[in-house]
């Protein structure tokens, strides 16, 4: 089966590359419902995007903590951390050392949270290479 | 309309009537029919300056028409196209048909008809293949169901060439005679609900990984215990997920989930 698909991949991955580029932006990831915001951190940069009254949006040292925490890591199974808080989740998505990081509520639709942003830290990565 | 030449294709193929019309130096359209499909060659002076013949124009229309040997043709003098699609001379149209029909009766001694339905063989999994990527889409619309006629249509190619890809694939022993292997390839061909979200799914992700996508979304769906038919956003989005992690190559599997992120956040 294994074969089959990766003889079909050196085809339709040249098609793929002739394709436009990919539409996830973080207003993709703003539109998800039970997104409260989100933190973007490359290297010492960090831009946060929240409610004023949200409890993370002065949290900056906090988040830089766990960025620093995160991204250095070299065996990580995956590219997506989550932590539930009692009354919220935080989905962090590392490309390199470029993290992006959304909290949202509890009821989120987590599957959709973390396909539009895997597009989106994907897109952010391509740009700043 | 001046209707002059008229008969049947299978006493009088196609290139011996363009001969005709050429060495006369003839002005006008030859209208042919098949009983499926239609299709017009104009002529001007003798000379070819356009064909049609279902989706296909210019040159491959000429030679899908050229190796049809049933049905019918009629000429109407002076019809004039809107738009010229061929610019060849008649003595390289008439050997590029002659090859064509060489070619069209070693296909037709393995394949009968464009009628013919074919299924996946069921080894297929197992076979470490190279195609072109034509030959792959090709591929990927054989479900044991639709006929060769079908899809070519659906892939937008002449019937003619279809039938060559199918030779190949045959020839590679990827296919079976579907009335033959279907008690055998029930396990191949898998019938997923038809239902918009499947089918956007499905294609997406044979567009990904080939057609063996059907049987990855089955396969799924029952190891995390979901209903294909649910019309749950949640479980249709942990199902996108879980696909996009099962494709090998990253950049499509990126494309795939935003594909299918649009198709969530427009239908879902």
């Amino acid at each position: 089966m294994n074969n089959l698909i990766i003889q079909y991949l050196k085809k339709a991955s040249i098609h793929a590359d002739r394709k436009g580029n990919m539409k996830g932006t973080v207003k993709d990831l703003l539109k998800v419902s039970g997104v409260h915001g989100y933190a973007f951190i490359r290297d010492k940069n960090i831009q946060i995007k929240l409610p004023s009254k949200h409890k993370f949006s002065g949290a900056k040292k906090s988040i830089m903590q766990l960025y620093e925490n995160i991204v250095p890591v070299q065996n990580r199974p995956g590219n997506i951390v989550e932590i539930y808080l009692e009354d919220m989740v935080l989905t962090m998505f590392v490309s390199g050392t470029t993290m992006l990081m959304v909290m949202s509520s509890t009821r989120v639709n987590l599957a959709l949270l973390r396909m539009t942003g895997k597009l989106v830290i994907a897109n952010m990565a391509k740009e700043s290479r | 309309m001046n209707q002059e030449i008229s008969g049947g294709l299978d006493n009088t193929r196609c290139p011996e009537i363009m001969k005709i019309l050429s060495l006369g130096k003839r002005s006008g359209r030859l209208f042919l029919n098949n009983g499926a499909e239609t299709g017009n060659i104009f002529f001007r002076d003798g000379l070819i300056i356009h064909a049609q013949c279902g989706v296909l124009q210019g040159a491959k229309a000429i030679y899908e028409l050229t190796v049809w040997t049933s049905g019918e043709y009629q000429f109407f003098v002076d019809d004039a196209p809107d738009i010229i699609t061929v610019d060849i001379s008649m003595d390289d149209i008439l050997n590029e048909a002659s090859n064509r029909i060489r070619q069209m009766d070693r296909i037709t001694s393995l394949i009968p008809s464009s009628s013919v339905i074919y299924s996946l063989d069921p080894d297929i999994k197992e076979k470490d293949i190279s195609l072109k990527s034509i030959q792959w889409k090709v591929l990927a619309n054989i479900n044991g169901k639709r006929s060769i006629a079908d899809i070519a249509q659906n892939v937008g190619l002449g019937v003619s060439d279809a039938m060559k890809v199918f030779y190949t694939l045959i020839k590679l022993e990827l296919l079976r005679d579907a009335d033959v292997s279907e008690s055998e390839t029930a396990v191949i061909s898998i019938d997923l609900p038809e239902t918009s979200f499947i089918s956007a799914l499905s294609n997406d992700l044979i567009r990904a990984i080939g057609p063996i996508a059907p049987f990855i979304i089955r396969e799924t769906a029952q190891d995390m215990d979901l209903d294909l038919l649910a019309d749950d956003v949640g479980q249709r989005a942990a199902l996108i997920e879980t696909l996009s992690s099962k494709i090998p190559d990253e950049r499509m599997s990126l494309k795939f989930l935003d594909t299918m992120t649009d198709w969530l956040n427009a239908e879902g």
